[in-house]
C-alpha cells in the first residue's frame, strides 16, 4: 500500500511548527508516531497535502514529575515509554497499564499519548485512563493558549474540540490523594493489536487502608460515542465502605451510563454484561492497590 | 521533492535522496537492496516488517524514510558476524522455527530487541516481545522455543555465570 504524495517539514521548534500549522490551515496534519496516521494515509482516509512532523521538537517527548504534586507528560510521550516508566506505574496506574496494552510492541514504540487522545477513537485505550486521573490538557497554536480538562475533550468518534490551527502540547495529572489505587482492564477477542471491545479506567481513594471511599473515578470505553465517566456508579461508591457486593452494584449501575453498539467486534448485549463485570473487577483491583499504597517517592 | 537524509544502516552510513511519501521499508527494500526485510500488510498489523530502530523494534511499513533521518537501523541481514549467523538465527535453524520463513526476520528482530533489554526472559516475555508478529504457519511454539534456546546460548557465551 503505499503512501500519497505529500509536503514534509519537520520544524525544531515548537513555535516553528504552530506557525506552519496555522499558515497550513486544513491541508496540513501532525505526524507523531504515524500508527494512526500513516495508516489513514494509506487507506486514503486522510489526504493532507502537508505533513508536519514533531520527531525534532525538543521536550515533546519527556515526562517530567513535579515535586510529588503532579507530573507533565509530553505529548509525543510514547506508549512504551508511558508503560515502562517507575512512577507512572506506581503513582498513575491506569495510564500505564492501558499504555501496556495498546497495540502491539512495535506499535507501542511508535504510538504517542498525544496521538492515542486527538485521533479520539471511542476504542482508544488511553482516554479512559487520562479521565479518571482527571488529566489537563495544553493546548497551544501561534496565537493562544488553553488548558482543557480531559473530560471535556472528546464530541464523538474522531472528533474532539481541537481547533485545526491547535497541537496538543502536553498533559499535565495532578498526583492523586494518598491511599488511592487504580487499574485499568481491556477486553478483546485477542490479547495483542488489539481494538478494545470494552475497556475500563478507575481510581478509588480511601480514607485509611480499612476506612471508606472519598473518592471514586470510574471511565468506560468501546461502549458509547466517545469515552464516559460512569458518574452515577461513581457516587455509589463515595462514601460507601468498599465491599465485593458494592463494587458489584457500582458495575450494574455503570451499565446505564453506556449506550454500546453491535458490531463485528461483539453485540450490545455481551457489551453490556461485559462492562458489569469488569467495573467490579477493576474496581476490586484498584481497591487492592488502594489498600497497599506506599508514601515517598 | 525528494529529501536528503543520511542513516546507519547494519553498522554502515548511508546517504539517500528520497521522496517523503516512501517508507523506511520502501528504502530498505527496493533502494537498498535489503529485501530480507517484509512486505506483509502495510499497516501495522502483521510485523512482517520489523527492524530494529535505535535499539527499538518498529513496523518500517509505518516509518517515513525520512522519519529515521541521524538514525540508526538493524536489519535481518546486519545480524551474522563474520559470515557467521547470529545466535537467534542458528536457535531458529535448530529448533525448525521457520516453515515458510516469511515472519521470520520479523520474529528474530524482536526477539533480539527483547534479548538485548532482557537476557533471561521467561516465556510470557517472549510471548509477550513476539506479539505483534504474526505466523500464519502458525508456528509459534517453536519460535518461543528457540528464543529460549538462543537466551541460554547467548547467556552462556557471555560470560554471565547466572
Amino acid at each position: 500500500m503505499l503512501l500519497p504524495k505529500f509536503e514534509y517539514h519537520e520544524p525544531s521548534t515548537l513555535q516553528e511548527a504552530l506557525k506552519l500549522l496555522s499558515d497550513l490551515g486544513g491541508n496540513a496534519k501532525l505526524l507523531a508516531g504515524g500508527t494512526d496516521l500513516l495508516v489513514r494515509m494509506k487507506r486514503k482516509i486522510d489526504k493532507p497535502s502537508h505533513v508536519i512532523s514533531l520527531a525534532r521538537i525538543p521536550g515533546l517527548d519527556e515526562i517530567v514529575p513535579r515535586n510529588g504534586h503532579s507530573v507533565t507528560i509530553g505529548s509525543a510521550v510514547s506508549a512504551a515509554k508511558l508503560a515502562g516508566h517507575e512512577l507512572l506505574s506506581d503513582r498513575f496506574t491506569p495510564l500505564a497499564m492501558a499504555a501496556g496494552r495498546l497495540g502491539a510492541p512495535m506499535i507501542r514504540n511508535r504510538a504517542t499519548i498525544g496521538g492515542n487522545l486527538v485521533n479520539a477513537r471511542p476504542a482508544a485505550d488511553l482516554p479512559p485512563a487520562c479521565m479518571v486521573l482527571d488529566a489537563t490538557l495544553k493546548l497551544k497554536s501561534a496565537s493562544r493558549e488553553r488548558e482543557v480538562l480531559v473530560n471535556e475533550f472528546f464530541r464523538g468518534p474522531g472528533e474532539t474540540i481541537i481547533e485545526q490551527d491547535e497541537l496538543l502540547v502536553s498533559i499535565d495529572i495532578n498526583t492523586p490523594a494518598p491511599w488511592s489505587g487504580g487499574s485499568y482492564i481491556k477486553l478483546g477477542a485477542r490479547k495483542t493489536l488489539e481494538i478494545s471491545m470494552v475497556n475500563v479506567a478507575v481510581m478509588l481513594t480511601l480514607q485509611s487502608p480499612d476506612g471508606s471511599i472519598t473518592d471514586a473515578k470510574i471511565a468506560l470505553g468501546a461502549v458509547a460515542p466517545t469515552p464516559v465517566r460512569a458518574l452515577l456508579a461513581e457516587k455509589q461508591l463515595i462514601g460507601a465502605t468498599p465491599s465485593e457486593a458494592l463494587f458489584e452494584k457500582a458495575g450494574q449501575v455503570g451499565v446505564g451510563t453506556c449506550s454500546p453498539i453491535t458490531d463485528h467486534r461483539g453485540t450490545m448485549e455481551y457489551r453490556c454484561m461485559m462492562i458489569e463485570v469488569l467495573t467490579k473487577r477493576c474496581l476490586m483491583q484498584a481497591f487492592e492497590r488502594a489498600k497497599s499504597w506506599r508514601p515517598g517517592r | 521533492m525528494k529529501r536528503i537524509i543520511q542513516m546507519t544502516v547494519n553498522g554502515e552510513p548511508v546517504e539517500l535522496a528520497i521522496e517523503p511519501n516512501r517508507t523506511l521499508l520502501q528504502v530498505l527494500r527496493e533502494d537498498l537492496e535489503l529485501t530480507g526485510t517484509k512486505h506483509g500488510c502495510g499497516l501495522g498489523d502483521c510485523g512482517a516488517c520489523t527492524v530494529i530502530l535505535d535499539g527499538a523494534p518498529v513496523n518500517s511499513c509505518l516509518v517515513l524514510a525520512v522519519q529515521a533521518n541521524g538514525r540508526e537501523v538493524l536489519t535481518i541481514e546486519g545480524l551474522e558476524e563474520n559470515g557467521d549467523l547470529h545466535p537467534i538465527q542458528k536457535a531458529f535453524v535448530e529448533k525448525g522455527a521457520i516453515q515458510c520463513g516469511f515472519c521470520t526476520s520479523g520474529m528474530i528482530l524482536s526477539a533480539k530487541a527483547l534479548l538485548d533489554h532482557n537476557p533471561r526472559p521467561s516465556e510470557i516475555d517472549i510471548r509477550t516481545a513476539i506479539s505483534g508478529n504474526l505466523c500464519r504457519c502458525t508456528g509459534y511454539q517453536k519460535i518461543v522455543e528457540a528464543i529460549q534456546a538462543a537466551s541460554e546460548t547467548m547467556a552462556g557465551s557471555g560470560g554471565d555465570a547466572r
